[in-house]
């Protein structure tokens, strides 16, 4: 058998955070599902996802958590900032107040990670265009000057919803390649699934027992 | 790195939360949000004793605060999972559908589950399926000392 349990060489973990309501869940369920939630509760503490992608010919095993906005989850939700290669950092384009909290999501997120995770903003809603309250230009001299990646997006639509998540996968990717990531660093958010080792040695162990039998 | 049913909390985030509860409880005034906060750390730990304490810290705040109903449910499905016990972790899924039938969240937490579940029930029929193996060689090497024995 050629094709061990594993079909993905590496394994990336990500997480979604953000201010409540601005669209955290819908993000990733556009991502997982390909569908637009239109009912969407507050999460509860953490939900979770996966999907694999292709990133320059390898298999890539996304492992996203998504975090409960509400401040009552938030003591409990930093721990799962740990060990995080990429962060999303959602703002909702319509209500100016999730954009003004993005520096305090900020200053957690590079204090809970380490200094190779990459973090992409995205502002979320971007069909709703007529009620603007954060304007593209801003958003983006934001990103420009702490160094984050950035798109407009929509849950609703599909727009660049995988153009995030993909193009965050590819920025780790790529630091793997030039050795800014450390594989074997405890809290890098990646593991390399080298090929099944095989299980021979198993069924070896049973033949013996069997040629040992007295009778 | 896993799911929500397999993933730990680390020792000293379930320390951190820990203390808080036990300062609060010194002074007998504890808060929902740390008791809570508590019992979610618990539920995730890799020791059944914790879940357990985990899920008797939940069951309590489910009498007596309201508000937070619904975090408690799923709560109280995740520990009640981690510790095998499927049908009251299928159950209190059941109770949190009733009220909000089509949440996503626990509907993921609901097939989670049940395919966890049918992991186990596949392994459960390996297992028996070698013991059965088993039996077999041993009857036969008992019967082939019977002939032995006889001629």
């Amino acid at each position: 058998m050629s094709a061990g349990p594993y079909n993905y060489s590496y394994i990336f973990k990500y997480i979604i955070i953000g201010d409540m309501g601005v669209g955290k869940s819908c993000l990733l369920h556009q991502f997982t599902e390909k569908k637009f939630m239109a009912d969407c509760p507050h999460t509860i503490g953490v939900e979770f996802g996966t999907r694999i992608i292709e990133v320059s010919g390898q298999k890539i095993k996304l492992q996203i958590w998504d975090t409960a906005g509400q401040e009552r989850f938030r003591a409990v939700t930093r721990s799962y900032y740990r060990g995080a290669a990429g962060a999303l950092m959602v703002y909702d384009i319509t209500r100016r107040s999730t954009y003004n909290h993005l520096s305090s999501w900020l200053t957690d997120t590079r204090n809970l990670t380490n200094p190779s995770t990459v973090i992409f903003l995205i502002g979320n809603k971007c069909d709703l265009d007529a009620q603007r309250d954060v304007t593209y230009e801003e958003a983006s001299k934001f990103a420009e000057e702490n160094g984050l990646m950035f798109v407009e997006a929509s849950a609703k639509t599909g727009d660049n919803v995988e153009e995030a998540f993909l193009e965050t996968a590819k920025k780790i990717y790529q630091s793997i390649q030039d050795g800014r990531l450390d594989l074997n660093a405890a809290e890098s958010g990646v593991q390399h699934k080298p090929s099944q080792p095989g299980r021979n040695n198993l069924s070896n162990d049973q033949q013996g027992n069997k040629d040992n039998c007295a009778c | 790195m896993a799911d929500v049913l397999t993933e730990t909390v680390l020792p000293e985030d379930l320390k951190r939360f820990e203390k808080i509860y036990h300062e609060q409880l010194y002074k007998n005034d504890v808060t929902p949000k740390a008791q809570f906060e508590y019992a979610w750390c618990l539920v995730r730990s890799k020791y059944p004793a914790d879940i357990q304490k985990g899920i008797v810290l939940l069951e309590e705040l489910y009498k007596t605060h309201e508000e937070g109903h619904r975090d408690y449910l799923y709560y109280l499905a995740i520990g009640t999972a981690r510790l095998k016990e499927y049908s009251k972790a299928l159950n209190y899924v059941r109770s949190f559908l009733a009220i909000e039938p089509g949440n996503q969240q626990v509907i993921t937490l609901q097939q989670t589950i049940k395919k966890k579940m049918e992991k186990e029930g596949l392994v459960g029929m390996a297992m028996a399926g070698g013991v059965v193996l088993a039996v077999g060689a041993i009857v036969g090497v008992g019967m082939a000392i019977a002939h032995k024995v006889k001629s």
